[in-house]
């Protein structure tokens, strides 16, 4: 930057010294380009690179220290020629460096939908993935977790830009991503600046940019540090399952199979509860080889799987620079123990990032994440859920107990707490490494070079050992190994020219460059069965007796070359101009439809700044600002998506023509091509208004969208539907979706001067999606449930709505029976307690035809609350978010309120369900069969989804100064903390917050095969005590 | 950077034009022959249901019950009791199990045609018989398939409406395949122009086109190379696979690691004793009681339900149980496992011990025993955790009594009674010629007595007879509830209830619990998601 010195109009009569000094910020750090004037005069200089001033004052006199996002402060001078000062941060953050990418901008200046996070704030709760600072905290964001250990959230920005892949787009200094688990791998300490591109602002990124971009830049420590900043960050805790549902216990689970079988007219008789005319606990379980005795009360299985789980974290980080050089170096270590047994996430992480300087014009430099973790998750809800509250963990011999014979009407899962335990030894390791080099050359004082090249490494290692069951009733005869490997290497290059002047109230700062990224995974999966021992000792692959079997191989590779180029104006610091653009080329796609150009423009007016505003006035700032931009989206699930692949396969296509012996080679096609396939693009518009109030202590900012989006690729599995070839469906280019959007923010800081302060923030985003244009009449979202999809995609209505029959009631006589429409009854009175459907097309029969639109996973708005308040040494913050107004799916409830496995435990809810007696029941009358269709997608499953939750509330204590000096340290500070403290929701299900991957198929709360969905998983509730130390 | 940069080879793949040449057509065409074993990718229905074997058509017949507990594969509990609807996953397996067949055998068929200057005939006929054999599949089960052309597979039209029954598609393929294919073929997996001629007539005998059925199925009696085994149960022992009685069989194989040529979809289909699981697919009472004789060694065929075969319901195997003494086919014992006798090698079944439903289920006393491997044949023993059960037994999608029967049927119904009688008694003789199976100390398990009718007085008569004589034969072969069905709605549902009834006489529960067979059940119902996917292209089947 340049360094314009004020003209020195010395006209003074005092005697002049020379006041030297240097400017840090609150960690020590020094801070350039500081402003440094004399109060009253137009006498003034900025600190260099090294936080450096000096300038001739008089004894007196006032320096005035201001500088972007700080505080002015101002220091009278004495007798003392050496004047250093400490900037603190400005609460409002309004005029903060924000990294945008390639570029650079001040708060003010930003014309696009940039929003930050307030890290310091968000970091607060203990959090594993950085993704997770995002939730709640910045407007149009939404963040979905799954609660298994080491999984990643899922990001969406703006609602649902594409049915393919939502996943935005990541930058960690120079390495860039779609892939969110990268985010596992950084220490959330290490981050000094979070940023999210929302609209045209993206368009630098162009083919990669349509779900948004999140920019994450990392510490660095800075030049010329009076000495090194050390801090030690570290918390223990424990999480424990909350919100678990009320399942049977013995004596209604009886009384429900008796009346089960009563209703349908069977003969009443269990294997456990006996003949007699009421269910009987029996005190050992009934017909199995081993002596079992039926714990008192039953067993809660839920509670048998889940545990009180501990939580610990260090962090240790050093940052400190000289005139030639600067670092960071930081280490990690985190566990999170599951919830559930033998679950868990550890790692460790360490950074170094440091620049070094060459003479004035060039620095040479380097980002190095290198992360190791190990991640044992496993979920046995679903088996918890069914398994008889009569069998113990453990039978009198001290073994797992099991179902051990279908006779013994003891149902079909597994033995959750087994399941569980066996797998102890499982492990699915992953060493990453991710970072930069980078070299910079200043040419001229306005221009300068830089070449960077990135690179991402990952390397994972499996491991999945499945014993014998031997207490089940469908035991395995033998047990497997699997060794599973994966390599992935990504490397990116980045050449960019930055030009940057002032020309008078002219400012100028443009950016052009070129890009080349390659990405390459490749990896398998190896079984064996047959082992001798079940020990970890002995799993090694050559140990099995069973042939090798290679589940899986894979090698692909995408790349992608772009040149582009930004450039922003401004006036005066009142009117702001930005336009960019870039050209992609991807290795995806074929032919013409290999390449396309991303413009955007974006212009903003800041009102506060024209001379006719009046100084005074209530509102301090006012600033308008309107973007467009076009934005693509090339991120495919597959490497070669325009060629049909066939495969050698010996799970598909071999045969063995002499009905024994080694198996003749076949192929088969495996994926079908879609040669005309283009990217994604998206055009976004966003108009913009940013208010501040006194002092800019309030701020507010209101946004207005629209993202168009055309060509959505997504698999079409209409083209190759059921009746065609058993291939993967082509990605095609499925239709248009236009989401349109209003972000809204508000915060508030108090006066930070007296001994109380307080700040509260509030963001709400409403988006509104509807697909405009299809290829077919609808598409439907994933088949595999029961009854066949869930959700349907059509023209005028939003992406995945609920799809199925509606329940207007349950029949409480033959007579309401016989005068609704026919459903299939072979008698009146088989339909009495039995839901009624509606009847949609009036044809006086109920059967598919009369499914119709029963819910929508899309809320209204969702919103965040953040709350801060400090009084003296304590501070206390909490943090609020909810949904409101999207329903959910809870496909659970198959399994939990209906016969689906008859003898297996069931939700309390059951307890409601329809006699004569009890006719305005909320579930049908009870069966040991599924009847009427009851299970098949119906409105009986969709509920209210929305929700409001205490995500996080931490209260921390800073030690005064005089007990901190006593210790030799700078900053002593130590806070307890909970998170998910309660949940306000009506939704039955496990957890409200329910996330997707498949955008065909939102909304759903459950498992099923084919995947897409994320598993069901309680909330989980941490509490933690921690203590941040600053030496 | 240049355009190099940006080009990238899949890899691991074959492209189009690689698979353009006679090993390209080779590699499909076992791709196509793979997808006889019902395993598929991307197959989005029951994985239990897609077997060839068609176990569980027997299970909505009067053959057998589904096995295990009530509530154990609850999809399949709906089927049984007549509550299934169209989106019951085991429809919509077997459906998009047999499309995956038909546009493997496409696939085969484009190639060939995409490739100049080579006589690729032979192969062309391969994958036109096994695409009629795929097609016919689909016509028996769901009445009216949609027709996928090769045409409609180069240019991805999968959705193609159902106007209606395809028979005309079959026989053009099947005609193709009797012109084209040769008389010997090296490999037994691999169809003759013999195995073509059965299977046309196969296809005609189902349209009623008596005369046809009856001209093709004698040439392949009387000229083709086929013949009855010797033992009636080498059918489906190790040694007796791919012999002179094998039409055409599903060529299952027990090794690879996992077993992925055995029978996947009949993995349920075993005791749930011996180290294996499942307990599914199990005889009826109904069926046992078909086996008995009279004094005169002959069915009984109208009254062969008035007294049960004595059976072990309701008795746990420590208490004392009396088999049946009265005389019997000796085919039961081949084709039902029941108490105190011997079962596949493995001992003397125990009853209720080795039965993996209670006695309140629906399912009875009885372990299907031709899909069950014998003690000793180890080649048909899978490998893996239940892929043990990945059966190596092949399923017989014809065999020369089969064929025997389909022409006496055929005979009888054009009124050539001598044929019929001559073709029912070369199947009874050779039941009657085969070894019977032994109690311990060698004396024969039962009182098997088997004769030859003989004489047909009539008609009727020769119709029932042959009717009853196919049930007796191919019993728990996948074959009875086609046949029923295709002997008419109304026949099927007089079957069925009179069933109903006689069944629950042992199973008490089993009435109650099953509601009424209806007559559109003769044929199944487009699965829901198979018209959702189609965008309604396709149209559901009458009154589903």
């Amino acid at each position: 930057g340049s360094q314009s010195l004020y003209a020195a109009t010395v006209e003074e009569s005092y005697t002049q010294e020379t006041i030297s000094g240097m400017v840090t910020d609150q960690n020590g750090v020094p801070l350039p380009g500081v402003n440094v004037f004399i109060k009253g005069t137009t006498v003034g200089t900025q600190t260099d690179f090294d936080g450096n001033y000096s300038l001739d004052a008089s004894a007196g006199q006032t320096l005035v220290f201001s500088y972007v996002g700080y505080k002015t402060q101002e220091m009278v001078l004495g007798d003392q020629d050496v004047v250093d000062v400490t900037m603190q941060e400005d609460a409002s953050q309004l005029d903060e460096i924000v990294v945008m990418g390639y570029t650079q901008q001040t708060r003010g200046d930003v014309t696009g939908s940039v929003a930050s996070v307030d890290i310091s704030e968000a970091t607060k709760a203990p959090i594993v993935n950085a993704a997770e600072a995002l939730q709640g905290r910045v407007t149009g964001v939404t963040v979905q977790n799954d609660g298994s250990p080491g999984s990643s959230p899922i990001v969406r920005i703006r609602g649902f830009g594409t049915s393919n892949n939502n996943n935005p787009l990541y930058i960690i200094d120079g390495v860039q991503t779609d892939d969110p688990s990268i985010l596992n791998s950084i220490n959330s300490n290490d981050i000094a600046q979070m940023n999210v591109l929302k609209d045209g602002a993206a368009a630098i990124y162009g083919a990669r940019a349509s779900n948004g971009v999140v920019i994450i830049t990392t510490k660095g420590g800075g030049y010329n540090m009076a000495g090194p900043s050390i801090s030690v960050d570290g918390y223990v805790g424990f999480a424990r399952a909350a919100n678990l549902p009320d399942l049977l216990n013995p004596q209604q689970h009886g009384e429900m199979i008796f009346q089960s079988l009563r209703n349908d007219g069977a003969t009443v008789t269990h294997p456990q509860y006996g003949s007699g005319a009421n269910p009987v606990v029996p005190d050992m379980i009934q017909g199995v080889p081993v002596d079992v005795t039926v714990p008192q009360g039953g067993t809660d299985w839920l509670d048998e799987i889940f545990r009180n789980a501990a939580t610990y974290n260090t962090s240790l980080s050093m940052e400190n620079g000289n005139e030639h050089g600067k670092y960071l170096l930081s280490l990690n270590y985190l566990k999170r123990e599951g919830i559930q047994l033998e679950t868990g996430y550890e790692r460790a992480t360490t950074r170094l990032n440091s620049e070094f300087k060459i003479g004035d014009k060039v620095r040479v430099g380097e980002h190095l994440n290198v992360s190791f973790s190990n991640t044992r998750s496993n979920n046995q809800v679903n088996f918890a859920l069914r398994a008889s509250p009569l069998l113990p963990v453990y039978d009198d011999n001290g073994n797992y107990t099991g179902t051990y014979a279908a006779s013994a009407g003891l149902s079909n899962p597994e033995n959750p707490v087994a399941i569980l335990e066996r797998a102890s030894d499982n492990y699915s390791k992953s060493l990453r490494l991710f970072g930069d080099v980078y070299a910079s050359l200043e040419i001229l004082e306005s221009l300068n070079i830089k070449t960077s090249i990135g690179a991402d490494i990952q390397s994972y290692d499996g491991r999945f050992f499945l014993p014998k069951n031997p207490e089940h009733s469908e035991p395995r005869s033998t047990n497997t190994l699997t060794e599973q490997d994966s390599n992935n290497y990504e490397w990116i290059w980045t050449n960019t020219i930055n030009y940057n002047n002032n020309f008078g109230e002219h400012s100028i700062n443009a950016v052009a460059g070129m890009e080349a990224l390659s990405q390459r995974g490749k990896g398998k999966g190896i079984s064996r069965n047959d082992y001798l021992f079940e020990s970890p000792d002995f799993y090694l692959l050559s140990n099995g007796a069973g042939a090798p079997i290679i589940d899986y191989a894979y090698d692909g590779t995408s790349t992608l070359f772009s040149i582009f180029g930004t450039a922003n104006y401004n006036f005066a610091g009142k009117y702001y101009l930005s336009a960019t653009v870039r050209r992609d080329e991807s290795s995806r796609f074929r032919g013409d439809n290999k390449s396309d150009v991303f413009p955007s423009f974006s212009a903003g007016w800041v009102i506060s700044n024209e001379d006719f505003y009046p100084v005074d006035a209530l509102v301090n700032r006012l600033k308008l600002k309107g973007s467009w931009g076009e934005l693509g989206n090339q991120t495919l699930p597959s490497d070669n998506p325009t060629i049909n692949i066939s495969n050698l396969n010996n799970q598909y296509a071999n045969y063995a023509f002499s009905g024994s012996g080694t198996p003749t080679t076949g192929a088969i096609l495996s994926q079908v091509g879609n040669p005309n396939l283009r990217w994604e693009t998206s055009v976004t518009k966003n108009i913009g208004l940013n208010v501040g109030m006194f002092d800019d202590r309030l701020d507010a900012s209101v946004e207005v969208y629209e993202i168009t989006t055309k060509d959505l690729i997504t698999r079409d599995n209409s083209l190759i539907s059921t009746t065609a070839i058993d291939a993967q469906a082509p990605l095609v280019n499925l239709g248009s979706i236009k989401n349109t959007g209003v972000d809204f923010s508000i915060g508030y800081q108090s006066q930070a001067s007296s001994d109380f302060s307080y700040g509260i923030n509030l963001n709400v985003s409403h988006y509104k999606n509807e697909v405009t244009d299809l290829i077919s009449e609808f598409q439907t979202g994933n088949t595999g449930f029961r009854g066949g999809a869930i959700t349907r995609t059509s023209v005028g209505k939003p992406l995945s709505y609920f799809y199925g029959r509606e329940v207007v009631g349950i029949f409480a006589s033959e007579a309401e029976v016989s005068a609704a429409a026919d459903q299939g009854f072979t008698t009146p009175a088989d339909g009495v307690g039995r839901f009624q459907y509606a009847d949609i097309n009036n044809d006086g029969v109920i059967n598919d035809e009369d499914r119709t639109d029963i819910g929508s996973p899309h809320p209204d708005f969702t919103y965040g609350l953040n709350l801060t308040a400090e009084y003296k040494g304590f501070d206390m913050s909490a943090f609020f978010s909810g949904s409101q107004g999207n329903d959910i799916y809870n496909y659970q409830k198959v399994f939990t309120d209906f016969p689906l496995f008859f003898d297996a435990n069931r939700s309390a809810r059951v307890l409601d369900s329809f006699t004569p007696d009890n006719p305005n029941a909320a579930l049908p009358a009870l069966s040991a069969t599924i009847r009427n269709n009851e299970t098949n997608p119906n409105s009986y499953f969709v509920e209210d989804g929305s929700y409001l939750r205490l995500k996080n509330l931490q209260i921390g204590y800073n030690f005064a100064d005089n007990i901190v000096d006593k210790l030799r340290i700078q900053d002593l500070r130590i806070y307890v903390q909970g998170t998910n403290l309660f949940t306000i929701t009506g939704y039955d299900g496990l957890d409200p917050e329910i996330g997707s991957f498949d955008s065909l198929t939102l909304g759903v709360d459950g498992n099923v095969a084919g995947g897409g969905l994320l598993t069901v998983y309680p909330v989980s509730q941490l509490y933690t005590l921690g203590v941040n130390i600053k030496l | 950077c240049n355009e190099e940069f940006t080009e990238n080879p899949a890899i691991g793949a074959l492209s189009d034009e690689a698979l353009q040449n006679a090993q390209g057509v080779d590699l499909l065409l076992t791709g196509a022959y793979s997808a006889l074993d019902g395993v598929v990718n991307n197959n989005g229905g029951n994985g239990f249901a897609v077997s060839p074997d068609n176990w569980w058509f027997d299970v909505m017949s009067d053959d057998a019950h589904k096995g295990s507990t009530d509530g154990d594969q609850a999809d399949l509990y709906n089927l049984e009791t007549y509550t299934f609807t169209p989106a019951n996953p085991y429809i919509l397996g077997r459906w998009e199990a047999l499309y995956g067949g038909v546009n493997r055998a496409n696939a085969v068929i484009s190639v060939i045609e995409s490739i100049e200057g080579e006589d690729f005939s032979e192969k062309l006929a391969e994958a036109r018989f096994l695409r009629g054999y795929f097609n016919f599949e689909l016509q028996k089960i769901f009445g009216n398939p949609a027709f996928i052309s090769a045409e409609n597979y180069v240019n991805s039209e999968f959705n193609q409406p159902n106007p209606g029954p395809i028979w005309d598609q079959i026989e053009a393929d099947q005609q193709f395949a009797i012109d084209n294919l040769p008389d010997i073929q090296s490999e037994p997996g691999r169809p003759t122009s013999w195995t073509a001629k059965a299977f046309l007539g196969k296809t005609h005998l189902f349209q009623k086109d008596w005369q046809k059925a009856f001209d093709l199925l004698q040439d392949v009696v009387q000229n083709g190379p086929y013949g009855l085994n010797d033992e009636f149960v080498a059918n489906f022992r190790a040694g007796g696979e791919n012999s002179e009685e094998s039409v055409f069989a599903i060529q299952f194989a027990a090794d690879d690691g996992l077993s992925y040529n055995g029978n996947v979809g009949g993995t349920l289909n075993f005791p749930n004793a011996l180290g294996w699981c499942c307990g599914f697919y199990v005889p009826t009472q109904d069926l046992v009681n078909a086996y008995k004789t009279g004094a005169d060694g002959l069915p009984l065929l109208d009254n062969y339900s008035d007294t049960d075969v004595a059976n072990d319901y309701g008795i746990e195997s420590d208490e004392a149980f009396t088999p049946e003494s009265g005389p019997l086919d000796p085919r039961l014992d081949y084709t039902v496992g029941r108490r105190g006798i011997q079962y596949n090698g493995y001992g003397i079944n125990p009853g209720k011990e080795w039965v993996r439903n209670s006695f309140s289920d629906i399912s009875g006393p009885y372990l299907p025993k031709k899909n069950v491997y014998y003690a000793g044949d180890d080649v048909n023993m899978g490998t893996g955790s239940w892929g043990q059960q990945h059966s190596g037994v092949n399923y017989n999608v014809m065999r020369f009594s089969g064929v025997l029967l389909m022409a006496a049927e055929a005979a009888a119904e054009l009124d050539d009674l001598d044929t019929a009688l001559d073709y029912v008694n070369q199947v009874r003789e050779r039941a009657k010629n085969s070894t019977y199976v032994q109690a311990e100390d060698g004396s024969p398990a039962a009182n098997y007595n088997i004769e030859t009718y003989a004489s047909f007085p009539d008609k009727e008569f020769a119709i029932k007879a042959v009717r009853f004589e196919r049930r007796l034969e191919l019993a728990m072969e996948g074959h009875r509830y086609f046949d029923l069905a295709r002997w008419g709605p109304t026949f099927m549902k007089n079957v069925i209830e009179e069933y109903i009834a006689n069944e629950t006489q042992t199973i008490p529960n089993f009435g109650p619990k099953v509601s009424p067979f209806k007559e559109y059940m003769v044929i199944m119902p487009i699965p829901t998601t198979a018209i959702d996917l189609s965008g309604n292209i396709l149209e559901q089947n009458p009154q589903y």
